[in-house]
C-alpha cells in the first residue's frame, strides 16, 4: 500500500481522509505528515478520519491517530474518528489501546453533523 | 433341590409357550424377520452377512439377495473402512464377547444415518468362534431431535443472557440482570456494538437496575464495553445506579468519571434525548383516550 495513494480531499472547511483496510506502518506514518500539511495549505477546521474500511488496528495505529489528532488540535483544528468496526472495537478495547480525546462518530454522515455541532461536553 | 426347582420350571415356561423346540426356534426366526425397527443379522467370522431380515432392508436399504455374502463394511462410511473400523470392531467384539457403537452409517444410496449397532459373538460349547450377530438401530431422528434441542437451548441462553433493544430511532437499550462474567461481557459488547452499528444508534443505555450487587471486576467490565461502544462513536448511558451501587462503586475506588451516569432508567433516557436534541412532549389528553 503506498500513501500516495491515500487523498487527503478538502471539503468546505475539512480535511477528509479514507483509510485502506490494512495500512502498513509507512503508510500511516506518511498519512499523519499529508494531514498535518493540508491542515497548514487549506487552514482546515478539522479532519474526518474515515476507518469504515480497516480490518484490524495496531497499537502503532492507535498511537499514530491518537498523536496526530493532539497534532491536529494545536493547529487549531478537530479531529473526528468515523465507522469503526464492532470487531476492531473489540480487539482495540481487549488489547487496551485507546485513541486518547479523539472524538468518535457512527459514520461520516454523522461525524459532519458534529463538526458543525459545538463540541461534547465531557 | 435346586436343581429340581429349576427344571420344573424350565419344564412350565417351555410347556407354556409350546412343548416343541422347533416350533420355538421357528417362532424366532419369524420374529427375527419380521422386525421392522431393528436390522438383525448373522454375520460368518470374517463379518461377511449370512442372513438379512426386513427392519435391516428398511434401514439399510439394501435387499437379502443383494447383501448376502458381503462384507459389513459396505455400511461404513468411507473415512471408516479406511481406518479399518469393520476389522477393529470384529476383533474387539470377539475378545470381548461383545461390542456397541454409536456413529454414522451408510444406505445403500450412500445417504448416512446415526447407527446404534451392537455386535455379538456366538460361540459353540467349546468356545470356537462361530460368527457375529450384529443389531443395528437407526437413531438419526433421535439424534436429529437432540441437537435441534440443544441448539435452541443455547440460543434461548444467548438472548437471556445480554438482549439488546431498540427503544428509540437512535437510541438501544441493555438492561443487565445478575452479574456481569467475562464470558457474558464479551456476548454483551459484541452484541451491542453489532446492534449499535446496525441501527446506527448514537446512544446506547446501559441498565444495571437488575444488578443486585457489583464488584470491582463487573465494573471493569462495564467501563470496558463503555469505551468499546466509544470508540465506534457512540455515547454510552449507564442507568440504574441505585444508593447501593454508587456507594459501592465509591468505596471500591472505580472512577466513573467518564460515563455518563443516571439514577433511573427514566432520567437516562431523557439524557439520551437531550443528546439527540429530540424532544417528547406529553402527548395532549383528547388522544389518549383511545377513542
Amino acid at each position: 500500500m503506498n500513501a500516495e495513494n491515500i487523498s487527503v480531499i478538502k471539503v468546505r472547511e475539512l480535511l477528509m481522509v479514507t483509510m485502506p483496510s490494512d495500512p502498513d506502518d509507512p503508510t500511516i506514518s506518511a498519512l499523519q505528515e499529508k494531514v498535518l500539511n493540508a491542515m497548514e495549505r487549506h487552514e482546515a477546521k478539522g479532519v474526518v478520519l474515515d476507518i469504515s474500511a480497516v480490518e484490524t488496528l495496531d497499537s502503532f495505529f492507535a498511537r499514530t491517530i491518537s498523536e496526530t489528532a493532539q497534532m491536529v488540535t494545536l493547529m487549531g483544528g478537530r479531529t473526528i474518528i468515523a465507522g469503526m468496526r464492532p470487531a476492531v472495537a473489540v480487539t482495540a478495547t481487549e488489547l487496551g489501546l485507546t485513541l486518547g480525546t479523539v472524538e468518535t462518530a457512527l459514520n461520516v454522515d454523522r461525524a459532519l453533523d458534529m463538526v458543525n455541532k459545538p463540541e461534547k461536553q465531557a | 433341590m435346586k436343581s429340581r426347582v429349576n427344571k420344573a420350571d424350565r419344564d412350565k415356561s417351555s410347556n407354556r409357550v409350546s412343548g416343541d423346540i422347533s416350533s420355538n426356534t421357528e417362532l424366532l426366526q419369524r420374529l427375527v424377520n419380521t422386525v421392522k425397527d431393528y436390522a438383525i443379522l448373522l454375520l460368518d467370522t470374517e463379518g461377511r452377512v449370512l442372513t438379512w431380515n426386513v427392519g435391516a432392508e428398511r434401514i439399510k436399504g439394501w435387499k437379502a439377495d443383494e447383501i448376502i455374502g458381503q462384507p459389513i463394511s459396505k455400511f461404513y462410511a468411507p473415512e471408516d473402512i479406511e481406518k479399518g473400523k469393520m476389522e477393529q470392531e470384529l476383533r474387539e467384539a470377539a475378545e470381548k464377547g461383545r461390542f456397541e457403537d454409536e456413529s454414522w452409517r451408510v444406505r445403500k444410496d450412500g445417504t448416512r444415518f446415526w447407527a446404534n449397532v451392537i455386535l455379538t459373538a456366538l460361540r459353540d460349547e467349546n468356545g470356537k468362534l462361530l460368527g457375529f450377530g450384529k443389531v443395528t438401530r437407526d437413531l438419526t431422528e433421535r439424534r436429529q431431535n437432540e441437537e435441534r434441542i440443544k441448539k435452541q437451548s443455547l440460543e434461548i441462553l444467548e438472548m437471556a443472557t445480554v438482549p439488546v433493544v431498540q427503544v428509540w430511532e437512535g437510541i438501544v437499550l441493555v438492561p443487565i440482570i445478575g452479574t456481569l462474567d467475562s464470558q457474558r461481557t464479551q456476548q454483551l459488547m459484541e452484541r451491542l456494538l453489532n446492534r449499535v452499528t446496525e441501527t446506527g444508534s448514537p446512544v446506547a443505555l446501559l441498565d444495571i437496575t437488575g444488578v443486585s450487587t457489583i464488584d470491582s471486576q463487573t465494573a471493569q467490565h462495564l467501563i470496558e464495553t463503555t469505551s468499546a461502544v466509544r470508540l465506534l462513536g457512540a455515547e454510552v448511558i449507564l442507568t440504574g445506579v441505585r444508593p447501593s451501587i454508587a456507594q459501592t462503586l465509591v468505596h471500591l475506588g472505580i472512577d466513573l468519571s467518564n460515563v455518563i451516569t443516571r439514577s433511573s432508567l427514566a432520567a437516562g433516557l431523557q439524557r439520551a434525548f437531550n443528546l439527540l436534541n429530540t424532544t417528547v412532549t406529553s402527548i395532549p389528553q383528547n388522544n389518549g383516550g383511545g377513542k
